[in-house]
């Protein structure tokens, strides 16, 4: 096959890449647009936010028929149909796998099918199974993305024991599962198994479930992990891990105690690793840190001139639409502009229940940095939305710098808080005060208001609360 | 943190330091051009790597600078924290304040009798600690920083501070009325690069409206060249005059001996010719071959005759220099004249072997085009510009009408110190040298 020659090559078709690349193409670039996989979209879409979603929101179904005897309607236990929920979410995932690639040929992206491998800071190799076709570009964008971790000593070669991708998959739904990690995969694939009605254990290393989130936040989801799973270990540690017959044999150490136990599955969510080896990266000028991410600058760009790298695999927080905005960056760049050189503003959700968002700094960050902020709370058992939906375990907070008033940023726990901080993000992006939430109208009775109504409280005279240490101030 | 000076391409591994544009105390951002450095390629901003306040300053004027060293120390990353720094240093009503430019070359204007960098202190916290961006759009951020403009020194008008389009329309305003206001007692200074002829900050217009576009960013090498042109320009009078010589006999010559030359290894171009006749025309009228030494009100003399050609390369224009031609036999000329044409146009050309030029010769002949009008190089008085060699019906001195090889002459000359006169006198002469040019001289 006769090399092709192309302006731009993105590789990997990620929420990243594919971004990159119709971002490149709808500037009038060459691109050619190179995955692995046979389908395009990334770990996101196949194997990470989108089937994720699907699950949870049965989640949240299931948990609601149970709640609502509270109110006087009782359903029977549900009846599940593993498969037929398996083939609805794939359902999900093919129609954004086409929505991608007819996305990719309506803008003259050509797409590749192969592994891409760097022979030089001009050519990538990629296997494609018609065989080895080169490419020799112009720019390339690397979007290669991040794996689950596994520790050497859980990889015990049992489809037993599942990283985020296997849990995903719904093979089946196991009476015994641990989870080991309590950060936010392991706390959202916990709720699914849960809720579809495994008997779950969850083992954390720290001293908190979702540690980096403010303790406030954290507080409602750990209280329905208390109800919901067997048992949540914090500062508990898996010391082995061994194959029994079709069971799982683990050691678990917690509170000084070596607990022996049976699980039929095992979830290793320890952290993701970035994809940063074997794809050649040592014929380029590209560096990596010691973690393997890839070193770049406020363009995106490595130190490799013709190359930049984006999203997972250029490090930082992980999480899909961070790797969207740096396409832009990265395309941009190579389009000749300038990242302007600030802190992107990237918000984060939680998709536990409740939700976590937050965006901006966190009251924990303040404390941490020891910058002097104020923080205005409003708990949502003062919002009427909130209790109209039976779920106040809810809190909305404003993180002010205290001289301008700024939001500096805004955390939030409660039903539907990744949707809600949408607003949020506007703020601290735009640089609003207190007032500015405090006097924007706020349509009643919806949970927004518990924005404007936590920037009231700020001044001493919300609404629906009466904060003693606010008014006296 | 320290501010090194970064790499600044190909080959080039060190420079010597012509301005610094930031002092002690001074608040930077990156991007924003912290000196200039020359080397053999050009004169080139360099742009600060850092944002910060800049502390001891380990360079001075006339230094050579080499990549990776020390330019000065910065404390704290944070933009704001530098602002008490700037704001200090507007107490003074004659003291100029600094504006911080990222993408030109740093301008200065004398400070208004409203101060332009407001006391911020106040406004400075826990945003910047946080890391957030400064409070104002992230339309209105981009835009600043395409302008090179840093929002901090901006007052904002919104609660706590926030900057809306208003405020930096606001602050371009004042900029642009103090910019005016310096421009009023501009003083014409003979040594630095950057001077009060620096022309006024142009409002850009957006060219897209009429229909589509691409953008390139100006190359330093451009910037300077562009500088230099600006300053030749407006800083001499120019007065250019026309004339044309019939260099038929000339080509003949050098058609008859350029076997010889080859046979030497050299290569005898029109250029080599022309320009032995342009040294022995200087020796005769020495006033072109001088400079004008302002700040001694003297005119100096050279007694030698350096003649710098004009090469087109692909960076741009650049100007080597040949030395001693008058001195110089043919053949030297022919060799040497090859030699420095291939540097400049490999780059490897040394600045050395730019400066000491005492006259300049553009030669477009070989490109095409008639009579123009070139611009002197400083400090050198006079310049000729040589078009292309066309064959013309001429009336020859027996009336009879013959086919000629006419070569169009533009000579510009400085009249602060050359008149009309001596001017046509030159153009006589020189007139005389291309169409009598001595069998004599050619010979090996």
């Amino acid at each position: 096959m006769d090399p092709i020659k192309t302006e731009v090559v993105v590789l990997g078709a990620g929420p990243g890449g594919y971004a990159a690349a119709f971002y490149a193409a709808a500037h009038g670039k060459k691109v050619i647009l190179i995955e692995q996989d046979k389908k395009l979209g990334g770990v996101c879409l196949n194997r990470g936010c989108i089937p994720s979603k699907a699950l949870l929101h049965v989640s949240k179904l299931v948990n609601e028929t149970r709640d609502s005897s509270r109110w006087g309607i009782t359903f029977g236990p549900p009846q599940i149909d593993v498969d037929k929920l398996r083939t609805w979410k794939d359902s999900i995932i093919t129609k954004l796998n086409v929505g991608v690639a007819s996305l990719a040929k309506a803008r003259g992206v050509q797409v590749l099918h192969g592994r891409g491998y760097f022979d030089d800071s001009q050519t990538l190799r990629v296997e494609t199974d018609a065989g080895q076709q080169f490419v020799q570009f112009e720019k390339a964008i690397i979007a290669v993305g991040s794996k689950p971790a596994m520790h050497r000593d859980f990889d015990l070669g049992n489809p037993r024991v599942m990283t985020s991708t296997e849990a995903l998959n719904l093979e089946d739904i196991p009476e015994n599962l641990l989870v080991i990690g309590g950060g936010y995969i392991g706390m959202e694939l916990g709720t699914v198994y849960a809720s579809l009605g495994s008997k779950v254990v969850l083992v954390e290393a720290m001293d908190s479930i979702l540690a980096g989130a403010d303790p406030d936040l954290v507080r409602p989801v750990a209280k329905y992990a208390e109800k919901a799973f067997r048992e949540t270990r914090l500062k508990a540690k898996v010391l082995k891990m061994a194959t029994s017959g079709k069971q799982i044999k683990v050691v678990i150490e917690h509170n000084g105690q070596k607990l022996e136990e049976l699980y039929d599955r095992v979830l290793v969510s320890i952290g993701r690793s970035p994809n940063s080896s074997d794809i050649g990266l040592e014929n380029t000028k590209v560096l990596r840190d010691d973690r393997g991410f890839l070193k770049v600058d406020a363009n995106q760009q490595t130190g490799d001139a013709n190359i930049y790298a984006i999203g997972d695999v250029a490090g930082g927080i992980m999480l899909a639409h961070k790797a969207s905005k740096e396409a832009r960056i990265a395309v941009e760049s190579l389009l000749g502009g300038e990242a302007v050189p600030e802190k992107i503003i990237i918000p984060a959700v939680v998709f536990t229940d409740p939700e976590v968002a937050w965006v901006g700094l966190t009251e924990t960050e303040a404390k941490a940095k020891n910058i002097t902020v104020k923080v205005a709370k409003f708990p949502w058992g003062a919002s009427g939305r909130a209790l109209t939906l039976d779920r106040t375990d809810g809190l909305t907070k404003l993180i002010i710098d205290p001289v301008t008033e700024r939001i500096l940023g805004v955390g939030m726990v409660g039903h539907g808080a990744g949707e809600l901080v949408g607003e949020a993000v506007v703020a601290v992006e735009m640089g609003a005060c207190v007032k500015d939430l405090a006097s924007v109208v706020h349509a009643h009775p919806t949970l927004s208001e518990t924005i404007m109504e936590a920037a009231e409280t700020f001044y001493g005279h919300s609404s629906h609360m009466f904060s003693r240490s606010q008014a006296a101030e | 943190m320290d501010v090194r000076l970064p790499k600044l391409g190909e080959g080039a591994e060190s420079g010597v330091v012509v301005s610094i544009a930031v002092n002690e105390g001074d608040a930077v951002i990156k991007g924003q051009i912290i000196l200039e450095l020359e080397n053999e390629k050009a004169v080139t901003a360099i742009p600060s790597s850092e944002t910060g306040t800049v502390g001891r300053i380990a360079i001075k004027v006339g230094d050579k600078l080499s990549v990776g060293q020390v330019i000065f120390s910065l404390s704290s990353g944070g933009s704001s924290a530098s602002v008490p720094a700037a704001a200090k240093s507007s107490k003074g009503p004659e003291k100029p304040i600094k504006v911080p430019q990222s993408k030109a070359s740093t301008i200065e204007v004398a400070a208004d009798s409203e101060p332009m960098g407001e006391d911020l202190a106040a406004e400075v916290g826990s945003a910047t600690a946080a890391g957030l961006p400064l409070a104002a759009s992230p339309t209105l951020r981009r835009l600043a920083f395409d302008l090179g403009i840093d929002l901090a020194t901006i007052r904002g008008s919104e609660t706590g501070g926030r900057v809306v389009v208003s405020d930096l329309r606001r602050y371009l305003d004042r900029l642009r009325m103090a910019a005016s206001r310096g421009n009023r007692d501009v003083q014409v200074s003979t040594h630095g690069s950057r001077d009060a002829s620096t022309p006024p900050k142009v409002e850009s217009i957006d060219f897209s409206k009429w229909g589509s576009i691409s953008k390139k960013p100006l190359a330093p090498i451009r910037q300077t060249i562009a500088r230099r042109m600006v300053e030749n320009a407006v800083s001499i009078p120019h007065v250019t005059q026309f004339d044309e010589a019939d260099i038929s006999t000339l080509l003949q010559l050098r058609k008859k001996w350029m076997p010889a030359y080859e046979a030497k290894g050299a290569r005898i171009t029109v250029t080599t010719l022309l320009l032995k006749a342009v040294a022995k025309t200087l020796k005769k009228f020495p006033i072109f071959n001088a400079s004008l030494d302002e700040a001694a009100q003297e005119i100096v003399f050279k007694n030698y005759v350096h003649i710098g050609m004009a090469v087109d390369t692909d960076q741009g224009l650049l100007v080597p220099v040949l030395r001693n031609v008058d001195a110089k036999s043919l053949l030297e000329l022919s060799k040497e004249l090859n030699e420095l044409a291939d540097k400049a146009r490999d780059r490897k050309i040394t600045l050395e072997e730019m400066k000491g030029g005492s006259f300049t010769i553009s030669n477009q002949g070989a490109i095409g085009g008639g009579h123009f009008t070139p611009i002197i190089n400083r400090p050198e008085v006079a310049i000729l510009g040589l078009g292309k060699t066309g064959s013309r019906a001429v009336v020859m001195a027996d009336k009879t009408i013959a086919a000629r090889s006419i070569l169009p002459i533009s000579l510009s000359y400085d009249h602060r110190i050359i008149d009309g006169g001596e001017a046509a006198r030159f153009s006589v002469e020189l007139v005389q040298q291309f169409e009598n040019f001595k069998e004599e001289d050619i010979t090996i």
